[in-house]
């Protein structure tokens, strides 16, 4: 437990960075700026004064003005003359600090990039309460406060205790998640065609990308390289010594191929392919399967239920109780179970960990 | 045990003071002892011979006994004996196409009691293991609930907790002896199982924060690593004991077993007790997602295929005497050690029998019995050196009796991979080594 006050600042950054940008500059961008600045300057929950003045509650702040921090007295006269901290003093200090503060002493050469200020000022405003919006907005609408109550806004000691306990459920544990969040996630797709993003990919579009991406495991005609598994193919295997389980031969849904390949693939790489691109794909497994003839077919949200798979008719439920071993329940022999007993079947792998090459000795691993 | 032969085998494995000169006699003989000990042996006699002018491991001091040995906070997270040092996970790497998405195994054949250790929990992985930053993990609960959710760890560790001890076996575990006898072991043969004491909380508990819909049937859990691992899970299920766990055996999940939080669903095959857990979606039908339609569907011999086979059924295996564990000792008294498991609850009984299943005696179950976890069982017994057929049936206190691989294989064919519980057959020969076999 001792350890979430130190994540809190990395979950209240992560988190703060997702809320929606109330400044003309972007946050997320700004948290990247930041990091030159990070050397001497902290902010975010348990900042405190190193090199620099520590950042929290900057926006609205007098220059010169955090208690426990020996400023220059260059920024102490800008603070008795009654400059506050706000996105313009900011945008200018930042700009050129020696130039607009004469005898500060902050070495910082400045952010030349008038959008690079832009950003860190977003970023900072987002850990200053008097910043126009943002406090208020995090708490009702960003995925900002849950992790770690205290890091995002307050940053004054035991507020954690102060924070309002959520109505939902009954413990009212975990914060509501938002409509964005549950769209990055939720990626499944049904049977039924739910969860299908819009889009489209014809068979030849697919078949360019199967040939860069899926290839090299799966074989230019999905007949698997190797041990990787094969795709196409293998129809009417199923009652054979041995099957060949492929999405033309086996899988009862097609929405399994655009969900794995999706979720999934490529090995390695996954989440990497657009949903244009995953239609496309899903479109060529078709076609290498014989399930569609037609190059210039397009899948898409549309017509995707339309397809079915032949093998779709041939899965069961569990019917293992009904097998005669389960379903006559009997006391089992103890005594002259049997005539004789001779050996039939030996270890066909003497050695377990063999070097290759020992291929029908076993069945793979699904 | 046998005698040294050879200066490889005299010299211990262990770190010897380097202040001192080579190898004494002393050292020698008691060295020689000691590498017997750690190796597999298959000769007799030894403490016998040496017995006449004394057993050096007892006339001789050894050096524990004289010098200081290494302090407190040596080794801060505390590790086997290096004479422990074959206790390991195994892989067959010609089995899978690759590593990161493939098995290692529980080297049961080493372990007693019924908690795994977690370091020797067998691993399986779809993408390789996640390393996640657990201040960078979430939970999240979406569907067909009344508020959607997202839960830190920090949320999760506020839930009341609870404790359990569960077996968690993989749906392929003998998966690879569907065709006869395979792989000689039962590491290999056995090993995609472990059984550990979870710390967690009900996943029920978390489903009443998000509140579920009345239309709500199915979960979908689903793991936050590169595959992106999903099961439909039945709502039943879920609420009955579903935890979603942090612990295992008192620490932190090792990332290899989902680190920082799994799904445990006792009882019922390993790939649906999803790793990196990072959502839950509730919805009024099941997915049909990769895993429970390509994969982990059980193909019968008239070609339809079973889906939806949760429950790991009743089954046993004797973990020593076996290929990896021989008899290495002479006549006369030899312990027969194994482990029975059901995921309809708990074991009720183990038979053992040394003539291939012609006549049974009922082991002795010891220590804790608890349901859906391991249970181990003895059999004391006298070996008068002849070869054994070792056989072990469990019992489950459901009803279900362990049955034989011809009867697995006259109700499914031999295609099916998965659900493979039927009675293991070894052949302990005169010498004291064990084969794996199947007999009539």
């Amino acid at each position: 437990m001792l350890k979430f006050p130190e994540f809190a600042l990395t979950c209240g950054l992560a988190l703060l960075i997702a809320a929606p940008v109330e400044a003309a500059g972007d946050p997320e961008k700004g948290a990247v700026v930041f990091k030159k600045c990070a050397a001497c300057h902290q902010v975010g929950d348990g900042a405190k004064n190193r090199i620099g003045p520590h950042l929290n509650e900057l926006i609205g702040r007098t220059a010169g003005g955090l208690d426990g921090f020996k400023y220059s007295k260059a920024m102490q006269d800008a603070g008795a003359g009654g400059m506050v901290w706000d996105t313009e003093t900011l945008d200018a200090y930042l700009e050129s600090p020696r130039t607009a503060v004469k005898g500060t002493r902050m070495a910082f050469p400045g952010l030349k990039d008038a959008d690079d200020r832009a950003d860190a000022i977003a970023y900072l405003a987002e850990y200053s309460k008097q910043a126009s919006a943002p406090a208020e907005t995090k708490t009702a609408a960003a995925p900002a406060e849950s992790p770690a109550p205290s890091t995002t806004v307050e940053t004054a000691p035991g507020t954690a205790a102060n924070q309002p306990i959520p109505t939902h459920g009954v413990l009212h544990l975990g914060r509501m998640a938002t409509p964005d969040e549950v769209a990055a996630w939720d990626i499944d797709v049904r049977p039924d065609g739910v969860g299908l993003p819009a889009g489209k990919g014809t068979v030849s579009q697919g078949e360019v990308l199967f040939t860069e991406r899926c290839a090299s495991c799966h074989g230019d005609f999905g007949e698997g390289a190797g041990r990787w598994p094969v795709l196409a193919g293998g129809r009417d295997t199923l009652k054979n010594d041995r099957p060949e389980k492929t999405i033309g031969s086996y899988w009862p849904y097609l929405s399994t191929v655009y969900d794995y390949v999706r979720r999934a693939m490529p090995y390695g790489d996954a989440r990497s392919l657009n949903d244009n691109e995953v239609y496309a794909i899903t479109a060529y497994m078709l076609y290498l399967n014989d399930v569609v003839t037609d190059e210039a077919f397009e899948l898409s949200r549309a017509n995707f239920s339309d397809v079915r798979l032949p093998n779709e008719a041939n899965f069961t439920d569990d019917t293992r109780k009904q097998e005669a071993h389960y379903a006559v329940p009997a006391e089992p022999c103890m005594r002259d179970c049997k005539a004789d007993v001779t050996i039939t079947s030996r270890a066909r792998v003497l050695n377990v960990t063999p070097d290759g090459g020992n291929d029908d000795a076993a069945t793979k691993v699904d | 045990m046998s005698h040294p032969t050879s200066s490889q085998q005299m010299m211990p494995p262990q770190n010897r003071k380097t202040d001192r000169p080579g190898p004494s006699r002393r050292q020698f003989l008691s060295s020689g002892l000691l590498a017997g000990g750690a190796a597999v042996a298959t000769g007799f006699g030894a403490t016998r011979s040496a017995a006449a002018a004394g057993d050096p491991a007892i006339t001789e001091i050894q050096d524990w006994n004289r010098y200081l040995g290494e302090g407190v906070v040596s080794r801060p997270y505390g590790v086997p004996s290096q004479f422990e040092s074959q206790v390991i996970r195994r892989d067959v790497e010609w089995l899978t196409a690759s590593r990161e998405s493939s098995v290692s195994f529980t080297p049961l054949h080493e372990l007693d009691g019924i908690i795994t250790p977690n370091g020797l929990c067998f691993e399986r992985h779809h993408a390789g293991i996640a390393e996640i930053d657990p201040s960078k993990h979430r939970l999240m609960i979406n569907g067909l609930v009344d508020t959607p959710l997202v839960f830190t760890m920090q949320d999760l560790m506020r839930f009341p907790r609870e404790n359990h001890v569960y077996f968690l076996e993989c749906a392929a575990n003998s998966g690879m002896e569907w065709r006869g006898a395979q792989l000689n072991g039962c590491q290999y043969t056995h090993g995609m199982v472990h059984c550990v004491v979870y710390t967690g909380v009900r996943l029920k508990h978390l489903l009443d924060e998000a509140g579920v819909k009345p239309s709500a049937k199915w979960l979908l859990p689903e793991g936050a690593d590169a595959s992106a691992m999903t099961r439909s899970i039945p709502m039943e299920k879920a609420l009955d004991d579903c935890l979603v766990a942090f612990k295992m055996n008192g620490e932190a999940l090792r990332p290899e077993q989902g680190y920082p939080v799994r799904l445990v669903v006792p009882g019922w095959e390993g790939n649906m007790w999803i790793k990196w857990l990072r959502r839950i979606e509730v919805g009024d039908q099941p997915w049909q997602q990769r895993e429970e339609t390509s994969k982990y569907t059980d193909l019968l011999a008239n070609g339809t295929a079973r889906r939806f086979t949760w429950v790991m059924d009743v089954k046993s295996v004797i973990t020593s005497p076996s290929p990896q564990a021989p008899i290495n000792h002479g006549r006369g008294k030899a312990v027969i050690s194994g482990l029975a498991w059901s995921g309809n609850g708990r074991i009720k009984r183990v038979d053992v029998s040394l003539d291939g299943g012609r006549n049974w005696t009922t082991a002795r179950l010891d220590g804790v019995s608890l349901p859906k976890a391991l249970h181990r069982f003895y059999l004391d017994f006298d070996w008068d050196g002849s070869p054994l057929l070792l056989q072990s049936r469990a019992i489950d206190e459901a009803g279900f009796v362990q049955p034989t691989k011809d009867a697995l294989r006259a109700a499914r064919g031999s295609n099916s991979i998965y659900h493979n519980n039927g009675i293991q057959t070894w052949h302990v020969k005169a010498d004291g080594t064990v084969e794996n076999v199947e007999v009539s």
